[in-house]
């Protein structure tokens, strides 16, 4: 038995060794994770929290505040002015926190009229800087407390979601499952499929017809925009039945499923035109989307990364459908889905041309 | 028969350096059964995937029914049914349902029920292609590439792998295509297949044409003529047939005695007769194109394949599943 095992063990080893982009993808695949996990983690980015910050008091004890907040060297602030509707703010700018300085704050200290007063933290629940967000202004708040008063709170937090359509944290991060949804479910189908037809000539029986490239993938395509939009139905019925979801489809959204499904369909036809052989072909679509998965902001905040990184990020088609769809089923952000939506548009339409110009049936 | 069908002029096709077809040109005319014979690596399926457009030349003019494969390919492939060498449909489609996706591709198609009775695959018709033996499949192969109602069918290697009674059995299904005056290429390594089938025959090696007729006239004109062999004969026998043909060859044990014309045969049996000597027996063999292919390259046509068992087990449990009904 022992002698079995061996031969058929050295059989794997000698396949292994022979078939020189498996040993790369194999070694390239731990080594992008590391690299990528240690960028993400290592700081180098700023790691500051981006708060904006709408002070309805500005007198100098909320001035005060925000100096100490800024003093922290934890965040950076963005001021809004006191005219501006809150919610309209964050519509058009979905930042992923806001601080708003109630006008009563200067009474919160020790005088005649002393009175509790509540700071208001609206957060984004699904981005990892929230609980960072929170921590500081509580933690600064609570300095506050104990400096004048002795400990009594009169300077209180409150924390909320940014929007205030009663969005739980599933709301928040359906849309990022649905990105990462469309990516992975388009990928491994082309890539799987394609090295499977052509291994066993079905797409040489194929060539034989009258039947171009160009229709047969856009047949594929079609079928992953059905495939892909089950997944929708599934991940939505299971977001409203189990965690009480609140979103909806909004039509953008469903053009930007749409695209996407195409986009990536194009890159898996892209990943099997260059790589023949089936199982290395799957770890090059893992190697692909692994990286494209973490620096999308779907898991992890672009903010925390090194700026670098960050704008590698931005340059991985995932960054823009995850955007589009969250700004415009989260955030009710058009303006920002819109143009997020065109840059998924410009990059479906190049990678179906690349596509259809580069993929082949046959081996001339 | 008059119609030339397929006209292939100074045909060349290189692959870097390599050169796969070196200058070949052939007609096949309408209605006739014409097979490129040669070794494995010869450049028959080259030359046929050229001819059906999946391939480009590098020099020459090939056209298929008067249109030039360069320029109208998509016209060509409408016209034309092809069983690609190491034909695969879809695992989990019927055979119907296969048949009924590849002439979706076309413009007009045949019925499949009336392609399935053609191919004697009626009580198969809904199993899933997967479930069918290599034979089988290339009977589906053959289908398949009649589904168009094409005027020329090219069957590339249709037989290889197959068991002699699965090799028989697709025989049968060319001779019914040769039947209805299809035009029919066949590429084979098989020298009985080519002979048995085929109106003429091309032996093709390196790339270039040997030997270019009907095998008949082929036999005729690079075989050796008949053959008349004597096992075990002992030596008087030897001695006297020496006498008479001096020419005569001793392999093995055997006598072999070219035959020059229909009298010689009675004439060493008398001899054999007359000498009083012992032998086994007397046998008279006809060249072949094998024969004929050994002469003019020196090797042999091919090396015969021990045809793959039908897999029994499955290598990891769970029990085979007898019907593939969807």
């Amino acid at each position: 038995m022992a002698n079995r095992i061996l031969v058929a063990l050295k059989g794997e080893v000698k396949t292994f060794y022979r078939n020189k982009s498996t040993i790369f993808w194999t070694v390239a695949f731990p080594v992008l994770l590391i690299l990528l996990f240690g960028a993400i983690f290592s700081g180098g980015g700023t790691g500051k929290v981006d708060i904006a910050v709408q002070d309805l008091s500005d007198s100098p004890a909320s001035h005060a505040f925000i100096d100490s907040l800024l003093q922290t060297g934890s965040v950076t602030v963005t001021n809004v002015n006191k005219s501006v509707n809150i919610d309209q703010y964050i519509k058009d700018n979905s930042p992923y926190a806001v601080l708003i300085i109630p006008a009563n704050f200067s009474e919160a200290f020790p005088g005649p009229n002393q009175q509790l007063t509540q700071l208001q933290l609206r957060t984004d629940p699904t981005n990892s800087a929230s609980g960072i967000a929170y921590s500081i202004v509580a933690g600064v708040a609570s300095q506050y407390n104990l400096a004048f008063a002795q400990g009594t709170n009169w300077i209180m937090v409150s924390m909320s979601d940014i929007t205030q359509t009663g969005f739980t944290y599933i709301d928040f991060f359906i849309p990022g499952v649905i990105a990462l949804t469309s990516m992975t479910t388009t990928i491994f189908w082309m890539v799987s499929v394609m090295t499977r037809y052509r291994t066993n000539g079905i797409f040489k029986k194929l060539t034989t017809t009258p039947i171009t490239r160009y229709e047969w993938l856009l047949a594929q395509i079609l079928w992953q925009l059905v495939v892909v939009f089950m997944s929708v139905a599934v991940i939505m019925l299971v977001g409203v039945l189990v965690f009480d979801m609140h979103l909806t489809l909004t039509p953008l959204a469903i053009l930007v499923i749409i695209m996407s499904s195409a986009l990536f369909s194009s890159m898996g036809m892209i990943i099997a035109r260059f790589i023949h052989d089936e199982e290395t072909a799957s770890t090059a679509a893992n190697a692909i989307t692994f990286p494209m998965m973490f620096l999308s902001g779907i898991f992890f905040n672009l903010a925390f990364m090194p700026e670098w990184l960050a704008n590698i990020a931005k340059l991985l088609p995932l960054y823009y459908v995850g955007e589009a769809l969250r700004n415009t089923m989260v955030y009710d952000n058009q303006t920002a889905a819109l143009n997020n939506a065109l840059v998924v548009l410009v990059l479906a339409v190049i990678f179906f041309v690349a596509g259809v110009l580069l993929s082949k049936w046959k081996d001339e | 028969m008059s119609e030339t069908v397929i006209q292939v002029r100074d045909l060349v096709k290189k692959y870097g350096d390599f050169t796969a077809v070196a200058g070949i040109s052939f007609d096949v005319m309408k209605g006739e059964v014409f097979s490129l014979l040669g070794p494995n690596g010869a450049g028959k399926t080259t030359t046929v995937e050229i001819t059906e457009c999946l391939r480009s030349l590098t020099s020459g003019d090939v056209r298929i029914l008067g249109m030039d494969v360069n320029k109208e390919a998509l016209k060509i492939k409408g016209r034309i049914g092809v069983l690609p060498q190491e034909f695969n449909a879809f695992d989990f489609l019927t055979v119907k349902e296969n048949i009924e996706y590849f002439g979706g591709m076309f413009q007009k198609s045949l019925p499949a029920d009336d392609l399935i009775k053609a191919v004697d695959l009626g009580e198969k018709r809904d199993v899933w292609f997967k479930k069918l033996s290599g034979g089988l499949k290339q009977r589906v192969g053959v289908a398949i590439s009649m589904v168009n109602d094409p005027e020329i069918i090219f069957l590339d290697e249709p037989t290889t792998g197959l068991d002699p009674k699965a090799r028989r059995d697709v025989w049968a299904v060319i001779q019914e295509l040769k039947g209805k005056g299809k035009t029919v290429i066949l590429t084979t390594h098989y020298m009985e297949e080519a002979e048995v089938l085929s109106d003429r025959v091309g032996i093709i090696d390196r790339g270039k044409f040997l030997a270019l007729g009907t095998p008949h006239d082929i036999i005729e004109q690079y075989g050796t003529g008949s053959r008349c062999i004597i096992s075990s004969c002992d030596e008087v026998c030897a001695l006297s047939l020496k006498q008479q043909w001096p020419g005569i060859e001793r392999k093995e044990g055997n006598i072999v005695i070219k035959l020059e014309n229909k009298g010689s045969l009675p004439e060493i049996i008398y001899t054999l007769d007359r000498s009083g000597g012992n032998y086994e027996q007397i046998q008279v063999t006809r060249p072949t194109l094998e024969d004929v292919f050994l002469r003019l390259t020196g090797k042999k046509l091919h090396e015969e394949e021990v045809p793959k068992p039908e897999e029994k087990r499955k290598f990891f449990g769970g029990k085979k599943k007898e019907k593939g009904v969807a």
